[in-house]
Order: structure tokens, then C-alpha cells, then sequence
């Protein structure tokens, strides 16, 4: 009964730290090793009084220490390992260790002369996220993640879309996952480049893409609607430029935003700055472009430049952005519905570790920040905007793997 | 404790450019000095560029698809199947095939391998072990095994290293180029060409990154306060080779006692804080302790009273110690001299390459990536003590370590770092597992 007490009083307050289940019968995070690594010590000394201590070599918070010392006591307890204060032969150091890749509980069981050692392995510490604050949040979701490069997705309808440097995988859903479903070749004529490129974009009727890639384009259609069958996917060798800005849904009966083309270079993986519908002025090579609505007229034609400039074409005018220093060359429009309604999602420039992505307000020339940025855990290869554009995708490259996360905004 | 999945650190601050970053650009090319011939030994990093293993080593230090695209064991790790990557061609046009990739990997060990056959089955490479294998994947991504093509179809090995990787080597005297392989399987490096200056003292390639004319220079564990004072923008590993001494198991250090006296007498915390100039890790465990969690079990302290009292009577004749390298490594290994003879020990300091035979040997190891059975592995090969390391457990890891230690062969030192310092050209440099500069992928911010 007593043993019982000391547990939930345990959990009570792992549970005031946010490491238990709120619900007071589930078993706390250290109720499992505490009893493993109880059980190896009681069976190098078996019963009889013993010295403990015990120190923290991790990130464990110290305040956790405490709690674990006193379950560890009870299950030595149950063992017959009576912990004493008075001076004894027998001693058991236990120091909380992890590695980079998992928590160790360490015993160190000291009989005399003699020193066994008793180990536990945990699960490792959760990072924790920090929160967005600002004008607007940022947050996101994993859509998918793959040991190989992603370079676009896409939903459409029931179905997941996406682009690989040598194939396009279509998956269907599963659960709360995706499952692959068909797999179709990409036969590259180019050599591959290091950091491939493509993009994928819906259809007008919404039930098939058109996806880009170096010298490639393809064509995907869904099956007809309660028709069993497979996607029809047909890629074919292209100069063509690429379709980079499409007509988002139409806002409030607005004049239906133009579709944009870009020539790339395939070699170096850039738009050249040749753009089909003109935007009335010459523009520089450019990674990204996104189109920031106006309250009159189109909108402003802004680019990522190759020479790290951000500038915005308007009105026959090309003009550097402020406020972009530190900037990629990922930017997208959001339609977040939030403070002006349209914000841009730049990606950061990669200076630091791990990429974020962050909102701002672009009312003139000047890019004002919305946002807190949102920590995206890896580099951000990809960004484009969702077809309704309220929500942004982008592609993170982390340790071992590729991930798309969708990006949307929470009005504070 | 994550830290060793960010492979690199910026010890100085980058200064921002007054533009925005990009991607980076294609083109232009990449000058680097090394004090080696960069091709071989623990400074062989640009062999890497040359030639693709059948495995590498991901971020986070586990086995990825190279040259490999998937991988099985059967029968208790006794056999493994890679399955090759197909359409991969050497940088002379020929196509990689299993035949290939087994002669590649017989030359390399040259009947010293840690299987017992190899064979091509169509286009699957088969290895079989006498004993199990069960670290093949982490090790088949170690330098030794890289894949090169060893018929030049005359039947007569090629006259230059040739491979698959991002780049192929032209070497001109003293200049090694590098150029950009176009037909590379994973992309297209960004530059056009590396040029490498071989034999370059750390001095010179300091002064010639100062004036512009080197990109990537070297800088060396016991420089790198000094590199930050100079305000040198340095990027350093986390701890990727171990100082070790290895004590001969024969002649006067047969007795096992004495050696336990050599180890108890060293001062890790002189070598570190004097030669080393506090860089990297105190340690006596073979692998750091964010590699296992348990580095901390194995005390690093002097005990001068229990190195007298273990030799107890007992004496030696004068012995050598065989030093790989110069420099730092050769100062340390004069402290350690100065060590041992506070506990009786005669010990003469000698260039291994100028002996035979030393009792004793001072010299890094490579901590190849961050899986700590297969890093241990490696280090116990390096060091000559080849063993399959357990995977089941970090206890299990433990007492094998233990045990090993405790014949007190090998007694760890320092665990160093690997550091390089760039020049303001260079973009997205970064450090790879084993702390080699992975120049595939940086590109240089003047490129057109």
C-alpha cells in the first residue's frame, strides 16, 4: 500500500511537469526502467541494507531526480535492497547518463572491493518546440517523409503525388498515413543535378497534375470517380518552360490571377529570368517567384534572385526588397486570412543549423515580419503553395530522410 | 547532447553578406591545402571524392544506400546480399558491376578481410563469414572499402585512382585537380574543379588563406584556439579520432601488471590542457561518452602511488615509443615519457617510421560515425585488435569494452576533433560523420 502511495505521488508530480498522463493509474515514464535496473541490482547483492546515491549526467531535469530516486528506492524495496543511512559495505551509485542517441541509467554496485555495473536504456528526451509568437503563428504538419529526395507533392483528391528525381510515387491514403500505390519512371535524359528540382501542380479540374522537372515533363490524371484502376502518368522529354505561378481559387469574385511560365536552367538549376505572360520589366535569374496581390490590379511579380537579391517587379518597375537579408531562396504566398490577408512564407538563409520559415507583410518595399519563425528541423530544399494557397508545402532535408510539412497560419 | 548530429559547429562568426543567401550557385573552383597527400591515412578525405562505398554513413551515423541501393543478412549475419545501383558508371565510362565491385574489395584488404569470401551473384554482391558479421553495413562505408576500378580492361590495373564518385582525379606533381564528375549518380557536385596543394605545412596554408589564395586549409586540434584568436572561420567536428597508447603484449611489457602500471601513470589532463590546448575530451573509454552514455565508468585520473606500487620491484629496460606523426603528437609523446619515468619507466620517444618494432605506440584512431558497436569495432581494427563488436544491448557494449581495457593494451587518451578553416568564398561547407569536409557539396559564393 505504501509502495502504491509512493507511486502516485511520483506521478503526481511527473504529471506536474508535463512528463506523465494526466490519468493517475497509467505508469509514469520512469516506473519501467526504475523497476529493470531495481531488479539487476537486487540480483548482484541480494537483501540487506545498502548506501545509494545518485547523480544526473543528462538532461533529465534535476527536479525529475528526486522522483526517480524514491521509485528506484521502492523497487529495491520490494527486493529486499534496503537503502540505509548509516555507513555500509555495500553501496549503489547511480549516475542518469544518455548518449545521442538515448537515455542510460547507470548502477555502479559496490560490494567491498568489488564494482558491478547495472544498465537501463530509455528512450531519448524530447526536444522541446518553441513556440511562435507575433502576429500570426506559423505551424506545421508532416504530410509524408521518405529515405530518398522529395522534390514536390501534391494532394489530389484521395491521393498523394509525388516527384522524385527518377520517379513519381503515387500513394493512396492509409489510416492517418499514406501508402505508395503505383510508381511510374522518370527516364532522366540529363545527368542529375545536385539539388534537383521540380514542381507539381493541380489541374484545373483538380483531378490530375502537371509536374516539371529538368528536361522532363509530365502529365498525371486519377481515375474516373468510383472507377477502380490506376493513375495514368506520361512524362516526355521538354524545354518547355515551366508553369510556376498558377491561378489560386478565385477571393471574393476577383479577376483570376494569370499563369505564369519560367525558362530553366536545367544545368544549374535556376530560372533564367524569362517569364511568360512579361511582367513589364527585364528580370535577373531567379530561384523562386510568388505573386503578392494588390488591392488593384494583378499583383507584384516578386523573385528570390540567383544574386541573393529579393526584388519585386510592379508597374514596370524592378525594385530590391528591404528587410530580406535574411532570406533564402524558397518564398511563397499564403493566404492565411490573417492581419492584411496575404502574407509571404520566406524560407531563412541558411546560416543557422536547421532552417525556419517565417511570415511577413510586403505593403510596400519593405518586408515586415509577422511572425516568430518556425524552427523547420532541417533545410528547407522546397517550398510552393497549396492550389487554394492557405496553406504553404515545404520539403525539409534532415539527418536521414526527406519530409513534406504543410505550413499554415493561426490569427493571433 | 544531440550535438553530434549537427556534424559541424561554426566556432567563429560567419559575417553576413549584405544580400540574401541562396541556393547554392554551380561553377567556379575550389582551392584546398593539406599538410598529407590528402588520398591516404585518416587525412585521406579526398579519396572520398573519388570513390563511393558500397554504404555511407548517414547524419545520425547509421548505414545509407550508396553504391548499395538495399542490403540482407541471413543465417546470423554469416551472409549478407547487397543489391548494387544500377546504371552507375566508373568516371571512365566502364559500368559498375558486381564482378567489379569484388575485385575492388579484394584488392583492398588484400586477403586480410573481415569475411571470409566475397562473390558477384548477378547483380548482387555475397558476402560469407566464417564468424558472424554483424556490423558489414557500418564498415562497408569505412575508407578501406571504398570501390575503385582495379582493370583498366588491358587486364592491367589503372595508372590514376578511378571510381564513381563526384569527382575524378587528374594529378599533376604537386597540384591535384579534381574535376566535377557531370555523370555523377547522386547529382552533380556544385564546382567545377578542386585543386588541392599537397604537402603544405599548416603555417603556409594559414598564410595563404589570408591572402585569398586558399579556400579550405587545414587546422589541427592544438591550433584551434589559436585559429580563433586569428579570427579564422573554423569548422570543427565533435570528437571523431582517438589519442591512444598501445602497450606491446611482448618482451618486458608481457607482464600484465606493468602495463596496468603504465596506464595508471599517464596524465591525461597535461596532455590535454598543455598540448592540446584544451580541445576535445579527456577520456579513457574507447568511444566518447555521447556516443555510449557510459564513457564516465572509466576513471581518468593519475594515480602515481598505485603505477609505483603495481610495479612494485619490478624493472624494465629502456623502452621506445613509436609515434604516428610529428608535431603535437611528438610533444605529447615526450609528456608522456616525462609520465612514465615519474613511475620508473625509461621511455625514448622515436618516429615510427624510423623503427621496427617500439613497446609502446602513441597514434589517433578513427571514430567512424555514430553508432557505437560498429564505431568500437572500427576503433579495435584500427588499433589492430580486430573483434566483432555485440549489438544487443549498451550493456552488452560495456563489458566488451571492459574486458578489452582491462588487458590494458590500449589505453585511451584525448578524443580530438577534426577542424578546417574556410575562406569567405566558400558556401555551405559542412563536416560529414567522420569529420571530413564533404566538398561535393559546398559551392563557392563568387560562382557565376
Amino acid at each position: 500500500m505504501a509502495t502504491k502511495l509512493m507511486r502516485l505521488a511520483a506521478l503526481a508530480i511527473c504529471s506536474a511537469m508535463g512528463f506523465a498522463a494526466a490519468a493517475a493509474p497509467s505508469p509514469g515514464p520512469w516506473d519501467q526502467p526504475a523497476e529493470t535496473l531495481a531488479e539487476q541490482i537486487a540480483g548482484i547483492l541480494g537483501p540487506g541494507p545498502v548506501e545509494l546515491s545518485i547523480h544526473n549526467l543528462s538532461s533529465t531535469p534535476n527536479s525529475e531526480v528526486g522522483p526517480i530516486r524514491r521509485l528506484i528506492e521502492q523497487d529495491l524495496k520490494e527486493h529486499g535492497v534496503t537503502i540505509s543511512a548509516a555507513q555500509t559495505a555495500n553501496a549503489i551509485h547511480i549516475t542518469l547518463s544518455e548518449s545521442a542517441r538515448q537515455r542510460v541509467w547507470v548502477a555502479e554496485v559496490v560490494e567491498g572491493d568489488d564494482t558491478q555495473v547495472a544498465m537501463v536504456e530509455l528512450p531519448p528526451a524530447k526536444l522541446q518546440q518553441t513556440q511562435s509568437v507575433g502576429g500570426l503563428m506559423l505551424r506545421k504538419e508532416q504530410i509524408i517523409a521518405d529515405s530518398g529526395p522529395i522534390l514536390a507533392a501534391l494532394e489530389v483528391g484521395v491521393s498523394l503525388v509525388v516527384v522524385e528525381p527518377q520517379q513519381i510515387v503515387i500513394y493512396a491514403a492509409a489510416g492517418s498515413g499514406w501508402q505508395a500505390q503505383q510508381r511510374a519512371g522518370i527516364v532522366q535524359r540529363l545527368p542529375l543535378a545536385r539539388d534537383p528540382r521540380g514542381i507539381l501542380l493541380s489541374t484545373a479540374d483538380r483531378t490530375g497534375f502537371e509536374g516539371f522537372l529538368a528536361g522532363v515533363e509530365c502529365m498525371g490524371s486519377a481515375p474516373a470517380a468510383n472507377q477502380p484502376g490506376s493513375w495514368s502518368v506520361q512524362c516526355h522529354a521538354s524545354d518547355d518552360p515551366w508553369t510556376i505561378l498558377q491561378a489560386p481559387a478565385q477571393v471574393n469574385g476577383t479577376a483570376p490571377a494569370p499563369v505564369f511560365k519560367a525558362f530553366y536552367n536545367a544545368s544549374r538549376d535556376y530560372f533564367v529570368g524569362v517569364v511568360t505572360p512579361g511582367v513589364g520589366v527585364d528580370l535577373p535569374g531567379f530561384y523562386s517567384a510568388a505573386l503578392v496581390p494588390r488591392a488593384v490590379g494583378n499583383g507584384a511579380f516578386l523573385i528570390a534572385g540567383v544574386d541573393g537579391k529579393v526584388q519585386l517587379a510592379e508597374n514596370g518597375v524592378l525594385a530590391t526588397v528591404a528587410g530580406t537579408r535574411d532570406w533564402g531562396s524558397d518564398l511563397a504566398v499564403l493566404r492565411s486570412g490573417c492581419g492584411t490577408g496575404t502574407q509571404v512564407i520566406a524560407s531563412s538563409s541558411g546560416e543557422a543549423v536547421s532552417d525556419s520559415l517565417r511570415a511577413y507583410e510586403l505593403p510596400a518595399l519593405e518586408a515586415v515580419p509577422a511572425s516568430a519563425p518556425l524552427v523547420m528541423e532541417g533545410t528547407v530544399t522546397a517550398m510552393w503553395p497549396a492550389p487554394d494557397a492557405k496553406s504553404v508545402f515545404a520539403v525539409v532535408r534532415k539527418a536521414n530522410e526527406y519530409e513534406v510539412d504543410r505550413v499554415t497560419a493561426l490569427c493571433n | 547532447m544531440l550535438r553530434r548530429f549537427a556534424i559541424s559547429v561554426l566556432l567563429a562568426t560567419l559575417s553576413l553578406p549584405a544580400f540574401a543567401r541562396t541556393r547554392p550557385h554551380y561553377g567556379g573552383t575550389l582551392r584546398v591545402e593539406v599538410a598529407g597527400d590528402g588520398m591516404h591515412g585518416q587525412d585521406g578525405f579526398l579519396l572520398r571524392l573519388v570513390l563511393d562505398g558500397l554504404t555511407q554513413l548517414g547524419g545520425d551515423g547509421t548505414p545509407q544506400p550508396s553504391l548499395a541501393v538495399s542490403w540482407k543478412s541471413e543465417n546470423s549475419d554469416h551472409r549478407w546480399e547487397f543489391q548494387l545501383r544500377q546504371g552507375v558508371q566508373f568516371q571512365n565510362g566502364f559500368l559498375l558491376t558486381a564482378d567489379r565491385v569484388v575485385a575492388s574489395l579484394n584488392v583492398s584488404c588484400n586477403g586480410n578481410c573481415p569475411w571470409t569470401t566475397v562473390h558477384a551473384v548477378g547483380s548482387s554482391v555475397v558476402f560469407i563469414g566464417d564468424s558472424p558479421l554483424p556490423n558489414l553495413p557500418w564498415l562497408l562505408a569505412e575508407n578501406q572499402y571504398l570501390i575503385s576500378l582495379t582493370d583498366s580492361g588491358d587486364g592491367k590495373a589503372p595508372m590514376y585512382c578511378i571510381g564513381t564518385g563526384p569527382f575524378a582525379l587528374n594529378d599533376q606533381n604537386q597540384m591535384r585537380s579534381l574535376i566535377a564528375n557531370d555523370s555523377y549518380w547522386h547529382g552533380r557536385p556544385f564546382v567545377d574543379k578542386i585543386e588541392v596543394l599537397t604537402g603544405r605545412s599548416v603555417r603556409d596554408q594559414w598564410l595563404d588563406l589570408s591572402v585569398g589564395r586558399a579556400d579550405v586549409v587545414e587546422v589541427p586540434p592544438e591550433e584551434l584556439r589559436q585559429a580563433q584568436q586569428q579570427r579564422l572561420t573554423v569548422v570543427a567536428s565533435q570528437p571523431v579520432e582517438l589519442l591512444a597508447l598501445g602497450i606491446g603484449e611482448t618482451g618486458a611489457l608481457a607482464n600484465p601488471v606493468l602495463r596496468a602500471s603504465i596506464a595508471e601513470a599517464l596524465d591525461r589532463a597535461a596532455l590535454f590542457n598543455v598540448i592540446f590546448q584544451k580541445q576535445g575530451e579527456i577520456t579513457a573509454s574507447l568511444l566518447p561518452q555521447e556516443m555510449t552514455g557510459y564513457a564516465f565508468l572509466f576513471p581518468t585520473g593519475r594515480d602515481l602511488n598505485k603505477a609505483h606500487e603495481l610495479r612494485g620491484g619490478l624493472n624494465t629496460p629502456l623502452l621506445t615509443m613509436g609515434v604516428a606523426g610529428s608535431g603535437a603528437m611528438m610533444l605529447a609523446a615526450q609528456r608522456i615519457a616525462l609520465n612514465l619515468r615519474e613511475a620508473g619507466f625509461d621511455v625514448q620517444p622515436v618516429d615510427m617510421n624510423r623503427v621496427q618494432h617500439s613497446d609502446l605506440v602513441l597514434r589517433t584512431l578513427p571514430i567512424e560515425g555514430a553508432d557505437a558497436s560498429a564505431a568500437m569495432e572500427g576503433v579495435l581494427r584500427a588499433a589492430g585488435e580486430p573483434a566483432p563488436v555485440p549489438r544487443q544491448s549498451t550493456a552488452a557494449l560495456f563489458r566488451a569494452e571492459r574486458e578489452f581495457l582491462q588487458r590494458r593494451t590500449l589505453v585511451p587518451l584525448i578524443d580530438l576533433p577534426r577542424a578546417y578553416a574556410i575562406g569567405p568564398r566558400v558556401r555551405d561547407f559542412a563536416l560529414n560523420a567522420e569529420g571530413a569536409p564533404d566538398l561535393a557539396s559546398a559551392s563557392l559564393g563568387d560562382a557565376p
